[in-house]
């Protein structure tokens, strides 16, 4: 099922973050492996807590940037998809 | 892969407690920083072995981190094919202790304060701390030093984290006015930059593992008995102020990129052996490099063969 307004993330349980001025510093310990996502990025990692769903993320994020909510919803389930690739977050709904 | 299924005929009998039976009673303590670290139940020629590899850093008695040696049979040991091998310990990790395999050795650490209860041949520590066990078919010095060696390695990793310090995969060169830590994966050209700023007058404290600790004076980078192909490198400070994090990379021209915290962090992260894998210890880690992140300035440095990476170094202002 595509993902939609509905979706719900969480970060797998393999993964550890630190937010260092804005950015994210991502452990995968699982794969040794270390990322840094942006500002963004690091938003929908604490967004991603397995109850919150991609409206919420939306409704939490509006208010942040300068972007009307079809373009962020489109941007954050994008953005979602990606880190799921990555082995960042797992979906759960 | 099951842990130590790579080195061990059977990882199921893993050592479960710092036990054994001993090689000898010979003991010798090692003076770097984290310790004084002391080696027992050693053999006569395996403390030679040691005292010829760690030299003037050996001291006779004394009291410190303490590490019992155990003689364990050769035939638990799989014979590995190091061809064109690179060479990684299995680790496994619990909340109280680390448990590690690899070539002719076993190892763990552990945290609970029992294990450091003093003995008459132990006294004990101001403070609880760790302690580890070894065990090894090496009993000959020549043979059981580099055991050990790679045993003290993860060790000294432990110990550091523990003394609000940590060890770091870098090459470290300095001068007068402080100390750059120079990070990057095997390959990224710690050597070949350590060898070129030598060559230009820098002093290199290691040029493979380095410690930093947190000092009045803020970051300091230690110098540390383990290198990598440069060798040791005798004399020199043993103590430097860190003076700016270097993320190495190999290209056609020489060029000095400014890098935020976070990426420095990441950097130093991926630098940090043994512990960047344990998820017992990973919240001090990151509190640790980050306060290494934020106490100095981070570029990436481009750098050609033979280029002038002293000269570029030397440029960054204070």
């Amino acid at each position: 099922m595509s993902p939609d307004l509905t979706s719900v993330w969480k970060r797998r349980a393999d993964v550890r973050y630190r937010r260092v001025e804005g950015e994210a510093v991502v452990l995968r310990q699982s794969a040794a492996e270390v990322l840094v996502l942006n500002e963004i990025g690091a938003a929908v990692l604490d967004l991603a807590d397995g109850a919150r769903r991609i409206s919420d993320w939306v409704n939490a994020l509006s208010g942040e940037y300068d972007v009307d909510q079809e373009t962020l919803t489109r941007d954050l389930l994008e953005f979602a998809a990606e880190l799921e690739h990555a082995g960042l977050l797992e979906r759960v709904e | 892969m099951t842990f130590a299924a790579e080195f061990l005929h059977t990882p199921d009998l893993f050592p479960g407690r710092r036990s054994g039976e001993a090689w000898g009673d010979r003991r010798v303590a090692i003076a770097i920083p984290g310790g004084p670290y002391v080696f027992s139940g050693l053999s006569a020629d395996q403390e030679a072995g040691v005292r010829r590899r760690f030299g003037g850093l050996c001291e006779t008695g004394g009291t410190g981190i303490e590490t019992r040696v155990f003689a364990a049979p050769a035939s638990d040991f799989r014979e590995v094919d190091t061809r064109g091998w690179e060479y990684n310990l299995s680790m496994d990790f619990a909340p109280g202790s680390v448990r590690f395999a690899g070539l002719r050795l076993m190892g763990r650490i552990d945290w609970a304060p029992s294990l450091t209860t003093p003995s008459p041949t132990t006294p004990s520590l101001a403070t609880p701390s760790l302690a580890g066990g070894l065990w090894t078919p090496e009993g000959e010095g020549e043979l059981f030093a580099p055991v050990l060696e790679n045993f003290f390695r993860v060790l000294s990793a432990y110990r550091l984290l523990e003394t609000g310090g940590v060890l770091l995969h870098s090459a470290a060169v300095a001068d007068g006015g402080g100390a750059f830590l120079l990070l990057g994966p095997s390959g990224a050209g710690k050597t070949t930059a350590s060898r070129l700023c030598e060559e230009r007058g820098g002093t290199v404290l290691s040029d493979d593992l380095n410690a930093v600790v947190f000092g009045e004076a803020g970051a300091q980078v230690e110098k540390l008995p383990f290198t990598g192909d440069l060798g040791d490198r005798t004399g020199g400070p043993l103590q430097v102020p860190l003076r700016a994090l270097l993320r190495l990379e190999k290209g056609s021209e020489e060029r000095l990129l400014p890098l935020s915290p976070a990426r420095a962090l990441a950097h130093l992260l991926a630098a940090s052996p043994f512990a960047n894998r344990d998820p017992w210890r990973e919240e001090v880690l990151l509190e640790r490099l980050e306060r290494v992140a934020r106490s100095v300035p981070a570029y990436t440095l481009v750098f050609p063969r033979g280029g002038r990476v002293w000269d570029i170094l030397r440029s960054i202002p204070l």
